[in-house]
């Protein structure tokens, strides 16, 4: 399968400009200076049909032509580098590994909205991707590809590259608009979306690196190219993460809509010995859990949600029979506790409460009830929070009692786990 | 209804309603009288959208939409009252309370539990369980009667934070709170003070100052904005803690200093129990500062409060009946030839106040010598004071300005409402520039901040000039020459401008250069000028003619008594003739006259500084108006009852003069008063004074003092004065918090200067003025310009302000 993303990571001095430039890169850049208006590269990633990497799925050049174009104010481009949930770490090696393509995505897509100013907002702990971003930006204000009069086409952009505020919530789009501007990090009430009213008040378009990464690439083989990997409505190659009970963890870039199976089994090698799969987390922590029967699902967008789950943000987690799903549950709702930031009662007070029931049942104190407590909780969380992150703490822990509610009633009838977790654990 | 945007009709529970697009569904349902039950949410604050309390159904929209932040469009049906709405609202309400103690609220025997508590409280009692001191005054109560909730779905979380005490003013209790943010977002949008913020993340999300600062560290205002906010009773005021709700509400004047906000006075069981701010869109808008918020019940209700008449009988007061005490007085005072008689009010009196007082001292004794303390604070140079009224502006024109110039101003503690207005103003688009010697609450939000070093100021104000006229002009100042081009730039270019005068020049030795400076660069720019007189009533003592050298109506008057000379006086022997002294502490008088004669609401000190104490009433206790620094008629009405024998001021003197057998004082209520000033002070019945001219003083003094400037040389030293001065006391010697926020008798001086004498911080200082010492606490402060000290005093050492033969040395012990 033909990689594009990774094509050059493994390549040593990738990050320099040089090496970049030698395997063929900014060259998408001056062909978009000289040869297109900003409209007319909307519209050929928007013809791509590239999605959102982040984890929504969003059309990018439809976000792009949100920004409206007779506006006095400033308009920016933010990256959203703050990879922060667990199981997901593929924008981390496109910045360690592959910085420049990134860079020029950036600025493709700076151009396409005529904003002037961009920023990459790296997740505060990403201390040497946050590095190498910063390298690879002197590097290009050195050859000219950023600041004033960029190959003499007479756009003008500064980047800056801005390391988060280390918190989850960081990454949710307007929340890491607050951030930047120096505020608490604390999600924003839409509308107004920030594609019309963004960082500092002005229009605003938020991008995840991956997408961005996949700009120059478009530019350069055309939609069609693109139009050529995956499927029809989830077009392109898409990063997975894999992470869990596997034998070959590691990011792979395969086509969307290869089924789970192949990246689990053929790249991943399949679960441990002895070991037969239990359950799949499919996108992320955030998303519900896809049983073993589920396993040929095809990794895109749309057969995902029909699977009851959600592509999001490529993170495969796969958790073998050696895994106790109420320890599961209590390891990914610690997660999303910590993280809620506190804003709006459902997720804050509703977290810790999930929190300290399912770390209750853990414990071995858990109480007939308690299952049914946790599934009410949920429901008084889901839907009704100001971001979705609120949904994201939901989603795999109704899932998990759910699919699993066996384990939960053994463990508060038994005070100990219906399948001994034979990993050390964390 | 009309709106510049059009309106759109929107469907809420069966009932059409037309409202302004851009509106909140929320702001709709009010309108239209649907009740959607909100906690975060508030009139005076953008939306948060973070209780979701107020989540609705809206047809063809996803989820449950939060009233609060969805905006109406046109054909929009809304449901508030659905059956799963209800449910959810509950389950959200459920959440709210898991981490609130909630017995208040659903325990069965919460009613009679009401009955069993009537008595105030510090502690626990046996009956109830109530740990909240806002029982009846709580949001949370309404909402939870209003939807209905009789049962809890989850325990309560108690997070067991210690309750915050330290700081004055208010307590803190994040154990109540719901994290609503409705204190932060008002301390943010629009007191722009940002002292507080929210910590930490989820469950362990708290209210404070960033970074374990205290309030006071964290540029708190203490104006108590958040504490009105808040929906339960997580902030309290210290002061009327436990005391539940009041009986009734009176709207009256602040007289604390010259804005004149309008607040509402709580009284319960006849007593001043607390002070909410007004609406009053034309003036304080519903802010206040901390004297305003927090000062006036401890004020008014001090223990110390004059209630009896008495006379100084073998070094002691005694209690006389008033018939006695008016008796006396008029025996003494008919002794007074017009030359040996001196009358000083206080210039936070009300107008009815100072004209009877002037009419008592011009008609009764025949003598022009009347007076306010106020003079000896701006002393010689009252007349360019009075050039800056005429110029005068409004606060609509403060609103509507492009630039304001902030002249001395710190609006931190004095005046933070007019801070308020100044912030706004900036978030407008308004340039704000400020000059101050010294960091203060305006140099971190000021475009510019000119610093001038000490005795620099009328040379930065004419080099600002300078510039202004020719910005190729090469003025080097010490403050660095790049600042004040900018400066210079703004004001050239500006189409409105407006400057504020605070009080850090006031009493400042270049203070005519100054403010002559300032009324040329006002003249310049076109700007309007508003000067924010410390004292209340200034403005009324000048038109009433109580101010020294002006006459009723504000015209010139011969034979004036000069307070501050009389202050100066050596005690001696021959000296004859009485004081009558209102609202002004008699202390540094005694000595100057044969008799003095105090009326006041505060004791002295001293018991002997006066011979005749006649109690008088606070401004809480009587009718009458005062006029503001824009020259705007305000009113003062009674809330409570004077204490003792005490009566409003206006009404001792018409009595003393009744008894002294004098015709014209026969006021029964203050509305006789009132009746008889607009024929003598033209314009004195209007809602505003639009007139130019306020008063107009002869030259004489003025003269006086720069010969004498010429004669004795420059002093070296500077006593500033604690603004904050009611009735001739500090706020801070009746209010402790005061006492905390702004330390008085404190020395400020430069490292260098401290170096000089020999000076470490945390030492103390002997200073020697005029042939008086004080020991005060040094505190070494780099922002304090070299060159001159800064000490805030009392009244009664007003007489070392201007030190010519001044030592300082270190003190030991």
């Amino acid at each position: 399968m033909e990689k594009v993303l990774f094509t050059h990571v493994d390549q040593p001095e990738q990050h320099r400009i040089e090496t970049y430039v030698k395997n063929g890169g900014y060259q998408a850049l001056p062909k978009v200076l000289r040869d297109y208006k900003p409209d007319e590269v909307i519209d050929i990633v928007r013809k791509s049909g590239l999605r959102g990497r982040g984890g929504a799925g969003f059309s990018a050049g439809m976000k792009w032509s949100f920004v409206p174009r007779d506006t006095p104010k400033p308009k920016y481009l933010c990256c959203n580098a703050d990879e922060s949930e667990p199981g997901t770490c593929k924008d981390r090696v496109l910045m360690e590994r592959d910085p420049h393509l990134v860079v020029e995505g950036i600025i493709i897509a700076a151009y396409a909205i005529q904003a002037h100013q961009a920023f990459i907002y790296v997740r505060g702990e990403f201390v040497y991707p946050a590095f190498r971003m910063e390298q690879a930006v002197a590097e290009a204000y050195a050859k000219g590809y950023l600041g004033r009069n960029i190959l003499d086409s007479g756009y003008d952009l500064d980047l800056v590259v801005h390391t988060g505020g280390g918190a989850y919530i960081c990454g949710e789009e307007t929340a890491l608009l607050s951030s930047l501007e120096g505020d608490r990090s604390l999600s924003r009430i839409r509308p107004p979306f920030p594609a019309v009213e963004g960082l500092y008040g002005c229009p605003t378009v938020v991008n995840n690196v991956e997408t961005l990464a996949n700009v120059p690439y478009i530019i350069n083989r055309g939609p069609d190219w693109f139009r050529s990997h995956g499927t029809e409505k989830s077009p392109g190659t898409k990063i997975f993460s894999l992470s869990g009970n596997v034998k070959r963890p590691g990011n792979y870039e395969v086509d969307l809509g290869v089924p789970l199976s192949y990246v689990i089994n053929d790249l991943g090698g399949g679960v441990p010995e002895g070991h037969t799969l239990k359950a799949i987390i499919p996108g992320g922590a955030s998303t519900p859990l896809l049983l073993p029967h589920q396993i040929d699902t095809p990794l895109d967008f749309e057969s995902m949600a029909q699977a009851g789950s959600m592509l999001g943000s490529g993170a495969i987690i796969v958790i073998d029979d050696g895994a106790c799903m109420v320890w599961t549950a209590m390891k990914l709702i610690d997660f999303f506790q910590h993280e809620s930031c506190g804003k709006c009662t459902p997720c804050r007070e509703g977290t810790a409460w999930l929190k300290q029931l399912i770390n209750r049942i853990e414990g071995g104190e858990g109480r007939p009830g308690d299952i049914d407590l946790i599934l009410d909780v949920c429901g008084n969380i889901m839907g009704r929070t100001i971001c979705p992150l609120g949904d994201a703490a939901v989603m795999p822990t109704e899932s998990i009692i759910k699919l699993f509610r066996n384990e939960f009633e053994y463990h508060i009838d038994n005070k100990t786990c219906l399948v001994k977790t034979s990993y050390p654990l964390a | 209804m009309n709106s510049p945007h059009g309106s759109v009709h929107v469907t809420i529970d069966n009932r059409a309603v037309e409202i302004p697009l851009g509106s909140t569904i929320l702001k709709a349902a009010e309108a239209s009288g649907i009740y959607i039950p909100t906690l975060c949410a508030h009139k005076d604050l953008t939306p948060f959208g973070g209780c979701r309390i107020c989540i609705v159904e809206v047809e063809g929209m996803r989820g449950f939409p939060t009233a609060c932040t969805t905006p109406v469009e046109e054909g929009m049906i809304v449901r508030t009252q659905t059956a799963q709405i209800q449910s959810i609202r509950n389950e959200i309400f459920n959440l709210i309370l898991s981490e609130h103690p909630a017995s208040c609220l659903i325990c069965d025997e919460k009613d009679q539990c009401k009955e069993y508590s009537v008595t105030v409280r510090k502690v626990g009692v046996t009956t109830g369980c109530r740990f909240c001191p806002n029982d009846g005054q709580c949001e949370l109560q309404d909402v939870a009667d209003k939807i209905g909730v009789t049962e809890l779905n989850y325990p309560i979380y108690y997070r067991n934070l210690p309750v915050e005490k330290d700081d004055p003013f208010y307590d803190r209790d994040y154990n109540l709170c719901i994290l609503c943010g409705r204190c932060v977002r008002i301390c943010q949008e629009v007191r722009t003070a940002n002292a507080i913020a929210f910590k930490q993340r989820g469950r362990h999300t708290v209210i404070g100052p960033a970074f374990k600062r205290t309030h006071l560290d964290a540029g708190c205002e203490f104006c108590g904005a958040c504490v009105s906010v808040c929906p339960t009773g997580a902030l309290s005021e210290k002061s009327r803690k436990w005391r539940g709700k009041e009986d009734r509400a009176v709207t009256t004047t602040c007289p604390l200093c010259g804005i004149g906000c309008q607040i509402n006075v709580l009284v319960k069981q006849e007593e001043v129990m607390g002070v909410l701010p007004a609406e009053a869109p034309e003036l304080n808008n519903g802010q206040l500062c901390v004297k305003g918020r927090f000062c006036i019940p401890e004020a008014v209700n001090t223990y110390k409060r004059m209630k009896r008449y008495q006379k100084l009988e073998d070094g002691v007061l005694v209690e006389i009946t008033p018939d006695e005490a008016m008796a006396l007085a008029a025996e003494k005072l008919a002794t007074c030839t017009p030359d040996s008689f001196g009358l000083i009010i206080s210039p936070d009196s009300t107008n009815e106040d100072f004209y009877v007082a002037q009419k008592f001292a011009r008609e009764a004794i025949g003598s022009n010598q009347i007076d306010t303390t106020a003079s000896s604070y701006y002393d010689g140079w009252f007349s360019e004071y009075l050039k800056l009224f005429s110029i005068g502006g409004t606060l609509e024109d403060l609103r509507r300005a492009s630039v304001i110039v902030a002249v001395g101003l710190d609006t931190r503690y004095g005046r933070s409402v007019m801070g308020v207005e100044l912030r706004q103003a900036m978030r407008r688009g308004a340039l704000i520039v400020t000059i101050h010697p010294r960091r203060h609450n305006l140099s971190v939000i000021a475009d510019v901040w000119l610093k001038p070093p000490w005795r620099g100021t009328p040379r930065l104000l004419n080099d600002l000039m300078t510039l202004i006229n020719d910005p190729r002009h090469n003025v080097i100042v010490s403050d660095g020459a790049d600042k004040l081009d900018k400066a210079a730039a703004i004001l050239r270019g500006a189409d409105s401008t407006v400057t504020l005068i605070g009080s850090e020049f006031t009493p400042d030795i270049d203070c005519d250069k100054i403010y002559a400076a300032v009324d040329e660069l006002a003249k310049a720019t076109h700007a309007r000028i508003l000067p924010l007189p410390a004292a209340g009533n200034l403005v009324g003592s000048i038109f009433m003619g109580a101010y020294r050298q002006l006459s009723p109506g504000g015209g010139p008057s011969d034979h004036m008594l000069d307070v501050h000379n009389m202050l100066h006086s050596t005690p001696s022997d021959d000296k004859t003739g009485g004081l009558y002294l209102i609202g002004v502490d008699p202390a540094p008088y005694r000595g100057t006259a044969e008799f003095i004669i105090s009326q006041n609401s505060y004791p002295a000190e001293n018991a002997q500084a006066a011979d005749l104490v006649f109690p008088a009433a606070m401004f809480t206790e009587v009718d009458g108006t005062m006029y503001n620094q824009e020259k705007r008629l305000l009113n003062l009405h009674k809330c409570v009852d004077p204490p003792g024998d005490a009566l409003p001021n206006w009404q001792i003197v018409s009595r003393l003069a009744a008894r002294m057998g004098k015709a014209g004082f026969e006021y029964a209520t203050v509305e006789d008063v009132q009746a008889e000033i607009p024929p003598i002070v033209k314009g004195a019945g209007d809602s505003l004074i639009k007139r130019n001219k306020i008063g107009v003083m002869t030259k004489k003094t003025l003269e006086e003092i720069r010969a004498k400037r010429a004669r004795d040389g420059m002093p070296t030293f500077r006593i500033s004065l604690d603004e904050h001065i009611f009735r001739g006391y500090p706020l801070s010697r009746w209010v402790g918090g005061m006492r905390i926020i702004q330390p008085v008798d404190t020395l400020y001086i430069n490292p260098a200067d401290a170096a000089q004498f020999g000076l470490a911080d945390g030492e103390k200082a002997a200073v020697s003025v005029n042939g008086f010492e004080r020991v005060w606490p040094v505190i070494i402060d780099d922002e304090q310009p070299s060159g001159e000290v800064r000490v805030a005093v009392n009244a009664a050492e007003w007489n070392m302000r201007y030190g010519l033969s001044i030592t300082i040395r270190k003190h030991n012990g």
